[in-house]
C-alpha cells in the first residue's frame, strides 16, 4: 500500500489536499478530501446590521461573488417579509446578474482550472503510442489547454489557445457584470427587496452585444457549430436519446472527414466540446465511435454504491412569467433549472428543505451535537493546534469542511446534479447511456459535458431575458425599513456554478444579525466521512479508481496522480466558500430559528 | 449607465503627456496621465520607454503567493484588460515562476516525500524558487494565518504551516507587493468578530490599522512592503505599480517615502488629496441636495450610506472592468473597501456615516491623510455640511423645485 497525497491541489479556489492510499496495481482503496483553513467568516456578521451580508458575504469567494450576495439577498428578502413582493425587473436583474456568472465561471473552470490537466506530460506518452492520430490529437490537447505558468525540462510553452481565448470570453462577461452592478468581482447590485440598480436601454444593448460576442466564441472554439444549432438538438431535443444521437451523429461526421488526414484542428470543426466528448470517454469514443484510443475519464470519478449517493438542487433563475415576488422555499416549478432532490438511482423526489443536515464528526469543530440543521447551526473551531493534523486517516477529524447530508446521504451538487434534476435531455440520455453500460452516471466525463451543456443551456435564456423580460428603467426594488427585519429569520436558497448554496439569517428585537450561515456547494461535494462513516461524494468518486493516466495505460505511476487531480477538480472546488465559519447559537440557545 | 459628464479629448491629452518621462512627471501630471488617458493609453503612450527598458533590464521574477483569502485579487487581475495579464507579463518581461490558480504544477508526495519534479510538482518548485532565487518581486495575496495561540495552525499548505513559507518567500525577495484587502489590512479576515482573537490572521504590514499587528512586524523581516488594497484590488493598481518596479521607474527602497502614503500605498492611486467623491456622476445631486432614500434610483446616495467623500481611490475616473462603471454608478453607496480599517471602519454600509455614530474614528483616519496631503479631501463634504447646514432637509425635493431654489441653474 502506497500512500499518495496531493497537497495544494492547485488550479482551484482555496486550498486543499487529498490524500489516498493506491495499491500496488494502482488502484485508490482509501481517500480524505481535507480543507486546509479556517477562515472564520460568519462570526463577523453577528451584532451588525444584517443587510451588510449582501455585499459581505460576497467576500467569502472571489470566483462566485455573485451567488453569494443573491442567496444573501433572498434571505435578506426573507427576513425583511418582502419576498413576495419583490418587483419581477429586479427578479430578471438578479437571473441576468448569475447568468453572466455563471458563463464565466463555467468557461475559467473548464478552460483556466480543469483543461490544462488535458496538457499533462502522461497523455503525451500514451496518446504518442498511437501513430499519427495520437500524435495529432495530443498537439491539439497540448496546444489548446496549456496553463499560463508551465515549464517542461526548463522550457516555458505558450499559454493554450483556448486557454487564452476562455480568458478574454471570461474577462468580457466580467465586463458585463461591471456595467450594471459596479465592478467584478464583489459587485454591488443586490440588496434587500431587489437590486439597487435599473439598467438603460443601453445597458442592455451592450449587454445582448457581449453575449453575442461570447456566443461567437462558443461557436468558433467550444464547439465548432453554431450554438442555436447544438441547443436546438440537444437542449430543445425532444427526448433523451435524441440529444444523445445527434451529439454521436455529430461526432462520426467529424470524424469520417478526419481520421484520413488527421486534422483535429478548430478550423475543421472539432471544437473544445468535440474532441473532449470524442476522446474523453472509453464508451463514447472507444466503443461507440471506433477510435483507437481514449482518455477513459468515464472510468474515474465515478459512484459505486448507487444508496450512499444523491443529487441535489436548491433551483435558481427565478421564471418571469410569475410576476412579481417569488417563494423562498423554492418549489420545483418556481425556477428555471428547477430545485429537487435525485437519488442514486436516478429516481427523482420533491426537494424539502427541512432535511438538510449537517454533521461534524469528522471535522474540527468542536459541539456536543453532530448532527444538527443549519438553521440551528453551531461552530466552535478546534483551538488546540496539535489536535489539527491532517495526516491521522478516515477515523480521525481531518478537515475544516462540515459533512452536509441530506436525508442522511451524501450529495453531489453542481451542474450535473441541477441537469439531471431538470431533466435536460443531453445530460440525462448521456447519464442513462453510461448506466446501461455499466458506468457511475456520474463520473468525470458526464460531470464536465454537463458543465459545458449548462453554459448552452444558460446562454438562450439569458439572451431571452435580456430582449423581453427586463424593463429598461423600470422598478427594481421594494423600499424597506431596518425596523421590518425585527426578531426575523430568513432563509435563501439558490444556485452557484458549482452548487446548491443556502444562506440562513435570524435577527433579534434591534434588527441586529443573531445568526447568520451558509452551507456552501465545496461543503457537500468536498465534505469528510458523515456521522456514519459514509464517505463524502468526492471521497467516493476516488475510492475504487485508477491513480495514473487513462488507467494506468503506462503502469502505475504513483508520482503524477492524474486520476486523483482529474476527479478532485471536475467538482469545480471553491474551498474559501467551503471552510468558514458559522454561528455559534449554542451560546443563545434560546435563538433556535424556526423553519419558515 | 450613467455618465459622469467628463469627456476628455484623448488626442490633446497624448500630445500634452507624450514628451514627458512618466516617472519624472510629478505626482499630480502622474495622476491625470494615468487617470485622464487610463491605463491602455497610458502604456500606448509610454512604451518606447518600455521597449528601451526591455532591452536593457534583466527579466524580473515574480512570486505569487495565496494566503487566507477568496482569490478575489486573482480573479481581479484576470479581469484587467489594458493591459491584460498576459500582456503584463510580457510587457515588463516578468517571469512569474509560481502562481498556483495558473499553474500546471501541484504538490504531489509519495508515501509523504515529495514526487515527480518542478515541472508537475509544485512544493518541489517552490522550494528550488526559495532556495536558489533571491531579489524576485512576491505578490502576496491573502492574509497570514497566526491562530490558533500564536501557532499558525489555521492554515497548512504542503504539509507546511503557511506563515513559514510566507516567511522564507518574504525574506529573499527585493519587493513585496501586497495586493487586496485581505494581504494589506487582512479586511474581512480581521473583522471585529467573538472570535477574531483565536483566529489571529494577519495582514502583510497592518492588521486593520494597526502597523504593530502586522506579519513583517512580528516575524522581523525588513523587505520593503507596498500596498495596492481594496476589495478586490483593481488590476491597473497592481499592474501599473509592479511595471513601474520592474521598470525601474520606482526604485525599491529609495523612491517609496516619496511615491507611497502612510499606509504604504502608491499616492498616484490613492491620492491623500482626492476621494471617490469628488468625481462622482451623482456628484451634481449632491451639490443640489438631492438625495435617494430607497435603492434604485439615480440621485446622490449619501443618506443611503455612501463612504465616497472618505475614501481615497480613483475609482471615479479610472472605473473597473474595461474601465465601465464603478459602484455609484451602479446604484450602491461606496462601501469604502479601500479604507484600512475595512469593513469594521465602514459598515453599517446603509446608514448615512453621522447616524451611525463612527464619524469621529473615521475623520480622523481618513482626513488625517487627507490633511498630510496638503488639501483637506473630506473638507468639500464638511464644507457642504457647513454652508447648507442640514442636506437632508432637501430630502425628496422634485425636480422642478430644486431648480427653483437654486436659481434654475441645472
Amino acid at each position: 500500500m502506497v500512500e499518495v497525497t496531493v497537497d495544494p491541489l492547485s488550479r482551484i479556489e482555496g486550498h486543499y489536499r487529498i490524500n489516498t492510499e493506491v495499491s500496488a496495481d494502482g488502484v485508490i482503496t482509501d481517500a480524505q478530501s481535507n480543507g486546509l483553513v479556517f477562515r472564520g467568516f460568519e462570526r463577523f456578521l453577528q451584532k451588525h446590521d444584517p443587510r451588510d451580508a449582501a455585499l459581505l458575504t460576497m467576500r467569502i469567494c472571489g470566483v462566485c461573488p455573485v451567488c453569494h450576495s443573491i442567496s444573501a439577498a433572498n434571505a435578506l428578502d426573507d427576513l425583511f417579509g418582502v419576498a413576495d413582493q419583490v418587483p419581477k425587473n429586479g427578479l430578471v436583474m438578479r437571473n441576468i446578474h448569475q447568468a453572466m456568472n455563471f458563463i464565466a465561471s463555467h468557461a475559467a473552470h473548464i478552460y483556466i482550472l480543469w483543461g490544462p490537466d488535458l496538457a499533462n506530460p502522461a497523455y503525451r506518452d500514451i496518446l504518442t503510442q498511437y501513430g499519427n492520430v495520437g500524435n495529432a490529437v495530443w498537439g491539439e490537447l497540448s496546444g489548446r489547454f496549456m496553463p499560463l505558468v508551465n515549464q517542461f525540462n526548463g522550457t516555458h510553452y505558450p499559454a493554450g489557445s483556448s486557454y487564452v481565448a476562455a480568458l478574454r470570453e471570461f474577462r468580457r462577461l466580467h465586463d458585463g457584470i461591471s456595467l450594471v452592478a459596479g465592478k467584478m468581482p464583489h459587485p454591488v447590485l443586490q440588496h434587500v427587496g431587489g437590486v439597487v440598480y435599473s439598467p438603460t436601454v443601453a445597458d442592455i444593448q451592450q449587454l445582448i452585444a457581449y453575449i453575442s460576442e461570447t456566443a461567437k466564441f462558443v461557436e468558433s472554439f467550444t464547439l465548432g457549430v453554431p450554438p442555436e444549432t447544438w441547443i436546438e438538438n440537444t437542449y430543445r431535443a425532444s427526448s433523451p436519446e435524441k440529444a444523445v444521437n445527434f451529439v454521436i451523429g455529430h461526432l462520426q461526421e467529424l470524424l469520417n472527414k478526419s481520421l484520413t488526414n488527421n486534422d483535429f484542428s478548430h478550423s475543421s470543426g472539432w471544437g473544445d466540446v468535440p474532441l473532449f466528448a470524442a476522446f474523453g470517454s472509453e464508451l463514447v469514443g472507444e466503443k461507440l465511435l471506433g477510435l483507437p484510443i481514449s482518455l477513459k475519464l468515464d472510468r474515474g470519478g465515478g459512484y459505486k454504491n448507487p444508496d450512499q449517493i444523491g443529487f441535489l438542487s436548491y433551483g435558481v433563475f427565478f421564471k418571469p412569467e410569475k410576476g412579481d415576488g417569488y417563494d423562498p422555499t423554492s418549489p420545483a416549478d418556481s425556477r428555471v433549472i428547477p430545485s429537487g432532490y435525485m437519488n442514486g438511482r436516478l429516481q427523482l423526489e420533491k426537494f424539502d428543505h427541512t432535511k438538510i443536515s449537517e454533521n461534524i464528526t469528522h471535522a474540527f469543530y468542536i459541539d456536543q451535537e453532530e448532527d444538527r440543521p443549519p438553521w440551528n447551526g453551531v461552530t466552535e473551531p478546534e483551538s488546540n493546534p496539535d489536535e489539527i493534523d491532517y495526516t491521522r486517516g478516515s477515523e480521525s477529524r481531518y478537515s475544516w469542511v462540515k459533512a452536509p447530508n441530506y436525508a442522511g446521504i451524501p450529495c453531489e451538487v453542481g451542474p450535473l446534479a441541477r441537469l439531471l434534476v431538470m431533466g435536460e435531455p443531453l445530460v440525462t440520455g448521456l447519464a442513462k447511456t453510461f448506466a446501461e453500460n455499466g458506468y457511475s452516471p456520474a463520473n468525470n466525463y458526464t460531470r464536465m459535458l454537463a458543465r459545458m451543456q449548462e453554459i448552452l443551456v444558460v446562454i438562450p435564456e439569458l439572451l431571452k431575458w435580456l430582449r423581453q423580460d427586463v424593463q429598461a428603467g423600470g422598478k427594481v426594488a421594494v423600499h424597506t425599513e431596518l425596523s421590518m427585519a425585527k426578531n426575523s429569520t430568513g432563509m435563501g436558497l439558490w444556485e452557484a456554478p458549482r452548487g446548491a448554496l443556502g444562506h440562513w439569517v435570524a435577527t433579534g428585537a434591534n434588527s441586529m444579525t443573531t445568526l447568520y450561515q451558509a452551507v456552501v456547494p465545496s461543503t457537500w461535494n468536498l465534505a469528510p466521512r458523515n456521522a456514519q462513516g459514509i464517505p463524502s461524494p468526492v471521497e467516493q468518486a476516488l475510492i475504487g479508481t485508477k491513480i495514473s493516466a487513462a488507467e494506468n495505460a503506462l503502469g502505475v505511476d504513483y508520482s503524477n496522480p492524474l486520476g486523483i487531480m482529474h476527479t478532485a477538480r471536475s467538482y469545480d472546488p471553491c474551498l474559501a466558500c467551503a471552510i468558514h465559519t458559522i454561528d455559534k447559537t449554542g451560546k443563545h440557545p434560546d435563538r433556535i430559528l424556526k423553519v419558515v | 449607465m450613467l455618465h459622469g459628464g467628463r469627456r476628455t479629448d484623448n488626442e490633446s491629452l497624448l500630445e500634452k503627456f507624450k514628451n514627458l518621462d512618466f516617472m519624472k512627471m510629478d505626482r499630480r501630471t502622474f495622476i491625470k496621465a494615468v487617470g485622464a488617458l487610463g491605463a491602455s493609453l497610458f502604456l500606448q503612450t509610454y512604451k518606447s520607454d518600455m521597449a528601451k527598458a526591455l532591452s536593457d533590464l534583466p527579466e524580473t521574477k515574480v512570486v505569487w503567493l495565496h494566503g487566507v483569502m477568496d482569490s478575489g485579487c486573482t480573479i481581479s487581475m484576470l479581469d484587467g484588460g489594458t493591459p491584460d495579464i498576459l500582456e503584463f507579463l510580457q510587457l515588463f518581461n516578468l517571469n512569474l515562476l509560481y502562481q498556483e490558480v495558473l499553474m500546471m504544477q501541484q504538490g504531489i508526495f509519495v508515501d509523504g516525500k515529495p514526487a515527480n519534479t518542478s515541472d508537475l510538482n509544485s512544493e518541489i518548485l517552490l522550494e528550488e524558487i526559495l532556495e536558489k532565487e533571491k531579489g524576485y518581486v512576491l505578490i502576496a495575496e491573502g492574509a497570514i494565518a497566526n491562530g490558533p495561540h500564536g501557532s499558525g495552525k489555521y492554515m497548512v499548505l504542503g504539509g507546511k504551516i503557511y506563515r513559514d513559507i510566507f516567511e522564507k518567500a518574504a525574506r529573499n525577495a527585493s519587493v513585496i507587493v501586497a495586493i487586496g484587502q485581505c494581504a494589506t489590512h487582512s479586511g474581512v479576515n480581521a473583522a471585529e468578530s467573538d472570535i477574531v482573537g483565536l483566529l489571529d490572521h494577519r495582514g502583510v504590514a497592518f492588521t486593520m490599522e494597526d502597523s504593530s499587528k502586522g506579519i513583517v512586524d512580528l516575524l522581523g523581516i525588513d523587505t520593503p512592503v507596498i500596498n495596492v488594497n481594496g476589495c478586490p484590488a483593481h488590476p491597473d493598481w497592481v499592474f501599473l505599480t509592479i511595471g513601474a518596479v520592474a521598470l525601474g521607474k520606482i526604485k525599491v527602497p529609495d523612491d517609496l517615502p516619496e511615491v507611497l502614503d502612510r499606509w504604504h500605498r502608491p499616492k498616484v492611486f490613492y491620492p491623500p488629496d482626492h476621494t471617490v467623491h469628488e468625481n462622482c456622476p451623482r456628484r451634481g445631486y449632491y451639490d443640489r441636495g438631492e438625495f435617494e432614500t430607497t435603492v434604485g434610483g439615480s440621485k446622490c446616495l449619501w443618506k443611503l450610506g455612501c463612504k465616497g467623500p472618505y475614501s481615497h481611490a480613483d475609482c471615479a475616473t479610472r472605473h473597473w472592468n474595461g474601465h465601465l462603471s464603478f459602484c455609484p454608478q451602479a446604484g450602491s453607496p461606496c462601501i469604502g473597501c479601500v479604507q484600512p480599517g475595512f469593513p469594521d471602519s465602514t459598515r453599517p454600509f446603509y446608514v448615512e456615516i453621522e447616524d451611525a455614530g463612527i464619524v469621529g474614528t473615521n475623520l480622523d483616519t481618513i482626513a488625517g491623510v487627507a490633511i498630510a496631503g496638503g488639501l483637506i479631501a473630506a473638507g468639500a463634504h464638511a464644507l457642504r455640511r457647513t454652508v447648507l447646514k442640514k442636506p437632508e432637509e432637501k430630502e425628496g425635493i422634485t425636480e422642478d423645485t430644486a431648480s427653483e431654489e437654486i436659481g434654475g441653474e441645472k
